[in-house]
Parts: structure tokens; C-alpha cells; sequence
């Protein structure tokens, strides 16, 4: 059995890391690309939105290397997330690929069909499953650790290539490397070469929080490396959600039978009194703490037509007006040009820029 | 005189006014629905709403900036579920802030929250709790939901015989005597009953003495029965009744060809539509067409696209 699963950002590397130390053979579906989307969208429904349509294109890729099941995870909530496996094992039987698919949904679908799709997975439940799964979470923690020194130095420092070519020499060894421990490593090496670089400590950039659709926020490939954008033209970006957020609101925080997204869910009950699905309450919640940590301005990314975020984008208008906070929106698809993107994100940089250092004069 | 009670035309009317009417009229309110959606409606929505909603919500708030300076309330139920373990659809959720935060002045709005998800029990709390915005008698509100529950009955039972809303609502009617082919649409009732949308489609099919079978004209029972084919269990009950019964019609034999409308950029509707047509297109040999509706459609390309249709099913059943 050879697993694989799709990329939404960083995930691949906790999960990889995971997989090595359970002893499970797992192929990591090469980096996205425009070709990876569109061999994506060709099968894909034309209405369905963005993350489906790259998905789809990993497993392809991944098929092609040698995969034969996919593994994901699940959820009966509102979002069309829920319904993605069923649908992509269907379009991939119908172009011919012969492929298991193990869909981990939540154990309170039922817990027999979970723990069954455990051991499909080849992995005894033990004491052991559980320390790696540990491990693995503090991978992920160490990837959020890696990405907050990214966004620190990026708008500080003078060589903004540099930096890129260290992330992207990370993204090249970090294929290679085996197991939580090495690549725990790995990412820690990383980290202080990123902060060895020439930093300018007395810059103090605009400060941009990024919220929205949860997966076109992590995943870099989906929103076209907006972070990457915004540090190089010398903003410190924040992101709301990362794969160590969900892992602990999901799996953790349930297990220790804490409440999760307890101070998003406060936040955000002003505006959205009740869970509705998605990352609704999340993005709503994270606006509202940007605004209240001084952050300068927001930018929510979304899919075209992701259900969730089109309520979400009704009532960000307000939390603008009563927090004094800019927000631009953008809406991603495979359409999404670059040129057209990238003028929007410099023209809302040179906003805020401008914005803060007028107060900054009044202040003074 | 009496509180005004204002019902926007949109979303879920055509399937739950009857409730809404007689449980507010029981209440001694006066309800107030929107007119049939208008060009004037739809032009308010697309100026409100935010752009990249779908036709349903626009044409939702199109209705509620017609309505606001008439009444009193605003009806505005937040319908999360309607099903137990089943969602609607995340914007019927939000729809209560969509509508609050994209239009100004609006009155006073009754936002209840109808949620069913862990057990139809919480309809009574939430009934209670809409109640005692018009009275503070429990068994008066007690008394006014059970009316009102025997009307949806009486309700749901005339469509399920194929009587069509407008004629229980605004007392119009589409003429039935036809001896045509018969062609199954699985719609929302959103499109489906808004003939401004849709372009009177129910007209069009009657002028050319088509026979139609809708979704509401068929048992729970049989959509439950053909949605069993997941693995996984659908949790949307919008799309089950689309899933539900467009796999019925493509089983049923007597039935000619299947029409589907959507609207651009319905979330449910993208994944459905692929669903039907992988399970269903390929495995029955049947006309089958998809529209999709937005506030641009024109009548001209709507007319042809119906027309090829029409035809092809007329070739199918001449050999």
C-alpha cells in the first residue's frame, strides 16, 4: 500500500513525518503547479470551488507516481468540504484509476467506521500511535515557529532573495528528510539560518493579518504567495488559521475536552450569534482580534463561491466601519491572474502604509 | 391596529409561508409578503447584496429592501436545519446578517433561529421564542403553532398532488390539461417557483402541452430511499431532495426527460449536479439538460436552449 494525500500548505510535512515514524510507506504528491490545477479543473465540476480542483490535481500527480490510496479527512458540517471525497473517488474511477480512498471523518459519525479506517491504515492503536501523533503535532508547531521568523525577517531584512532561496531550500531537503526527529531538525536549521540574515531591527513595518477561507490561506500555491508578496514589499503578515491551529481546535483541545475556538467563537458573537459551518466564526473572530492588537489592515482570501466566506465577506463591512480597519478582499479561482492580484495587493499596501504613517504623524 | 409582519418572497417562502402566515396571523399580526420578484426586486438585490452571493440571496435581499419601509418586523428565520443531522446550506445560516449588515434601515427584524440538527424538539423553543415577540400567553402561541402546523400539513399535501404554490399563495394558476411528454425538474423551490427568475418556465412548458413533475410532488420516503446510495451520508437536505429525485425521474419511465436549474454559483448545486450526472446520465439514456440562471440571463437563449430540449425529447418519442 502506498498512501498519499493532497497538500494544503504545510500540512505535508507533519503529516509525512508521521507516516515515517508509524512505518507507513506515503508519497507526498509533488509541489503544486498550474499544471497540477489544471489537470485539476479539467475533471473537476465547473462550480465548485478552488481547493477540490487542486486536490483533485495532487491525487492525479500522485497516482501517476505510484499512489494507490488516498487518505484524507472529513467532516459532515455544512461545507462542501464534507462531500469531496465521495465525489473525487467517483471522477477518479471514471478516468480509469483504480485507487482506494480512506476518509477519516469525525468520530462522532461513528466511531466503528473510524477506528475501522484507522486499521485500514495499517496502524495498531497503541500507546505508540498516540506519541507519534504527538510528534507529529509538535512538528507542526515548529512549522508555525519557522513561518512567524519568515514573517518577521522578510520586511526587515534587505535580501528578500535570500530568503527565498533558504524557504526554498528547506522545501527541496525537507522531501528527503525522514521521520518527526530529522525533520524537526531540519526546520529548526532553517530557522536560524533565516535569522542569521541581515535584519534592520529598527524598521517597523505595517502589519497585515490575513484571514479567510482556511485552506487558500495556508496553502500558498491557491493564493498565489500572498504572504510572500506582502513581506517582500515590506509589510509583517499574520496568519489566522495554521495547520497547528486546526490540528489543536480539532483533535486536541476534543480530547482534553477543552472548547475550541473559544476566544474566536467571543469575538465574533456580536456579528454571528451561531456556528453556521465553515471558518465563518474563525474569520470573523480574527478580524475583530487583528483590529483590537493594532494591526493596520486585513486582507481575506477566499475560493469563488466558497458558502461559508460569502457570509463571512457580508459582515466584514461592519467590523471595518466599527474597528477603523482597511480590508481587501480577494477572491481566488483558477482564473486568478497574477498581474491583476499583485497591482490589488500593492495598491491596498501602499493604503495602509500611508494610512498608518498619517496617524502616526498625528499622533506625534 | 395590528403589528405588521413583512415575509421577504425569497429563499424558503414557497416552502414554509403557510406556517409563517397562519402562525403570525394567529398571533394577531398582520402579514405582509413581498410582491412576485420584479425587474424593479432583482435590481435592488444586485445593488445591495454582495456580488459574489448567488442569484437566491440577491434576489432575497432584493425583497427585504422592497418590504422595509412597509412593515413593522421583518420575518427573517435563520433556517440552519430543517432535518435532523441535515444543514440547508451555510448562507440560509447567515442569511439574518447577510441581510442586516448589506442594507440600511431596515425594521425591526424576528431572526429566530430554527435549528433541528440534534432533534425536531428545538422548533418548539424556537416557535415559543418567536411568539413571545406578539404575546406573552404561552398557550396562545402554543395554540397558533398547532394551526399553523395542520395548515403547512394541508399545504404540503396540495403540492404533493400536484397543486403548484402560487395558487394555495397568490390564488394564480398554471393550466394543467395537457397531454404532452412529461418532463421531471429538480430544482430549488427558490427557482422554481419565482416565474420571474425562471423566466416562467411552468408557462412555457404548459403553452407547448408539456406535462411536469416537480420535487415536492414526490414522498420523502422515495427521495430518502434514492439518496441511499451513498456511502457517506448526505447532510444537506436541499441536495437530497435535488439528488433524490432527479435519480427517481431517471428511473421512473414514464417520465420523458429531466430539466435542472441552477444558479450561478450555488455551492450545493455544484456538487449535486456533477453527483446526478455521474450516477444518473450516464446509466439512463434520457434527455437531460442543466441551466443556470443569474441575473443576467436573457429570455432569448433561455427560450432556444428550451426549445432544443423540447425537441429532442418530441425525436426521442417519435421513434
Amino acid at each position: 500500500m502506498k498512501l498519499t494525500y493532497p497538500h494544503m500548505g504545510e500540512a505535508y510535512i507533519a503529516v509525512k513525518a508521521m507516516f515515517d515514524d508509524l512505518g507507513i510507506e506515503s508519497i507526498i504528491p509533488p509541489y503544486s503547479t498550474d499544471n497540477t490545477l489544471r489537470m485539476g479543473a479539467k475533471e473537476s465540476p465547473e462550480g465548485i470551488c478552488l481547493p477540490f480542483k487542486i486536490m483533485l490535481g495532487n491525487y492525479i500527480k500522485s497516482i501517476e507516481a505510484g499512489a494507490d490510496t488516498i487518505v484524507i479527512t472529513g467532516s459532515c458540517g455544512p461545507c462542501r468540504f464534507g462531500y469531496y471525497g465521495p465525489l473525487q473517488k467517483l471522477i477518479l474511477q471514471d478516468m480509469g484509476y483504480d485507487v482506494d480512498m480512506i476518509i477519516l471523518d469525525p468520530p462522532k459519525e461513528g466511531i466503528g467506521k473510524f477506528i475501522n479506517n484507522l486499521r485500514k491504515l495499517g496502524g495498531k492503536i497503541s500507546s505508540k500511535t498516540y506519541k507519534v501523533f504527538m510528534d507529529a503535532y509538535k512538528v507542526c508547531e515548529k512549522i508555525d515557529e519557522l513561518n512567524q521568523v519568515q514573517y518577521y525577517v522578510r520586511p526587515r531584512t534587505k535580501d528578500k532573495a535570500r530568503v527565498n532561496s533558504i524557504v526554498h531550500d528547506f522545501k527541496s531537503k525537507v522531501l528527503n528528510a525522514k521521520g518527526t526527529k530529522e525533520i524537526s531538525g531540519l526546520i529548526d536549521a532553517t530557522k536560524n539560518r533565516l535569522l542569521a540574515l541581515d535584519i534592520d531591527k529598527d524598521v517597523s513595518p505595517i502589519k497585515i493579518g490575513i484571514i479567510g477561507e482556511i485552506y487558500t490561506i495556508i496553502d500558498p500555491f491557491s493564493n498565489l504567495n500572498a504572504e510572500e508578496r506582502l513581506g517582500n514589499m515590506g509589510a509583517e503578515v499574520h496568519r489566522s488559521m495554521t495547520v497547528k491551529d486546526w490540528a489543536e481546535n480539532n483533535l486536541i483541545k476534543p480530547l482534553r475536552r477543552e472548547i475550541p475556538y473559544e476566544l474566536e467563537k467571543r469575538l465574533s458573537k456580536p456579528y454571528l450569534p451561531v456556528l453556521i459551518g465553515g471558518h465563518t466564526q474563525q474569520c470573523l473572530g480574527h478580524a475583530v482580534n487583528y483590529a483590537l492588537s493594532g494591526y493596520d489592515g486585513l486582507v481575506q482570501i477566499y475560493p469563488m463561491g466558497c458558502m461559508p466566506e460569502i457570509v463571512s465577506r457580508s459582515i466584514l463591512p461592519q467590523i471595518e466601519k466599527d474597528y477603523n480597519i482597511p480590508i481587501l478582499y480577494l477572491i481566488v479561482d483558477e482564473q486568478t491572474g497574477e498581474a491583476g492580484y499583485q497591482t490589488r495587493l500593492e495598491a491596498f499596501y501602499d493604503y495602509v502604509e500611508a494610512r498608518s504613517r498619517r496617524r502616526q504623524t498625528i499622533i506625534s | 391596529m395590528s403589528v405588521r409582519v413583512g415575509i421577504p418572497r425569497g429563499m424558503y417562502f414557497y416552502k414554509f409561508y403557510p406556517f409563517a402566515k397562519r402562525f403570525l396571523m394567529e398571533l394577531g399580526a398582520e402579514v405582509v409578503p413581498s410582491p412576485p420578484t420584479n425587474k424593479e426586486i432583482l435590481n435592488l438585490g444586485s445593488r445591495f447584496c454582495i456580488d459574489d452571493a448567488c442569484l437566491p440571496v440577491k434576489v432575497y435581499h432584493g425583497h427585504a429592501e422592497y418590504l422595509k419601509d412597509k412593515v413593522d418586523y421583518m420575518l427573517i428565520p435563520r433556517l440552519t436545519s430543517i432535518v435532523p443531522r441535515e444543514y440547508i446550506c451555510p448562507k440560509f445560516g447567515g442569511l439574518p446578517e447577510m441581510v442586516k449588515y448589506s442594507i440600511n434601515g431596515l425594521p425591526k427584524l424576528i431572526d429566530v433561529e430554527i435549528n433541528m440538527y440534534k432533534s425536531r424538539i428545538s422548533l418548539i423553543n424556537s416557535l415559543y421564542e418567536l411568539g413571545t415577540v406578539f404575546t406573552k400567553n404561552p398557550y396562545k402561541i402554543k395554540k397558533a403553532a398547532d394551526k399553523a402546523a395542520r395548515e403547512q400539513i394541508i399545504y404540503d399535501n396540495c403540492l404533493l398532488k400536484g397543486e403548484l404554490p402560487c395558487k394555495y399563495i397568490d390564488g394564480t394558476d398554471v393550466s394543467k390539461n395537457n397531454s404532452g411528454p412529461l418532463v421531471g425538474i429538480a430544482t430549488h423551490p427558490y427557482l422554481l417557483y419565482d416565474s420571474f427568475i425562471n423566466m416562467n418556465l411552468l408557462d412555457k412548458l404548459s403553452d407547448r402541452g408539456i406535462k411536469f413533475i416537480l420535487p415536492e410532488m414526490l414522498e420523502k420516503k422515495t427521495i430518502e430511499e434514492k439518496c441511499r446510495i451513498f456511502e457517506k451520508r448526505m447532510f444537506w437536505s436541499s441536495s437530497k431532495d435535488l439528488i433524490g429525485s432527479a435519480l427517481y425521474m431517471f428511473e421512473n419511465n414514464n417520465i420523458d426527460g429531466i430539466l435542472m436549474l441552477t444558479s450561478f454559483g450555488c455551492g450545493i448545486d455544484s456538487l449535486s449536479i456533477e453527483l446526478i450526472q455521474r450516477l444518473g446520465r450516464k446509466k439512463y439514456n434520457k434527455p437531460f439538460m442543466v441551466m443556470t440562471l443569474d441575473e443576467h440571463t436573457g429570455d432569448a437563449n433561455f427560450n432556444t436552449r428550451l426549445e432544443a430540449f423540447f425537441d429532442l425529447i418530441d425525436r426521442r418519442q417519435a421513434n
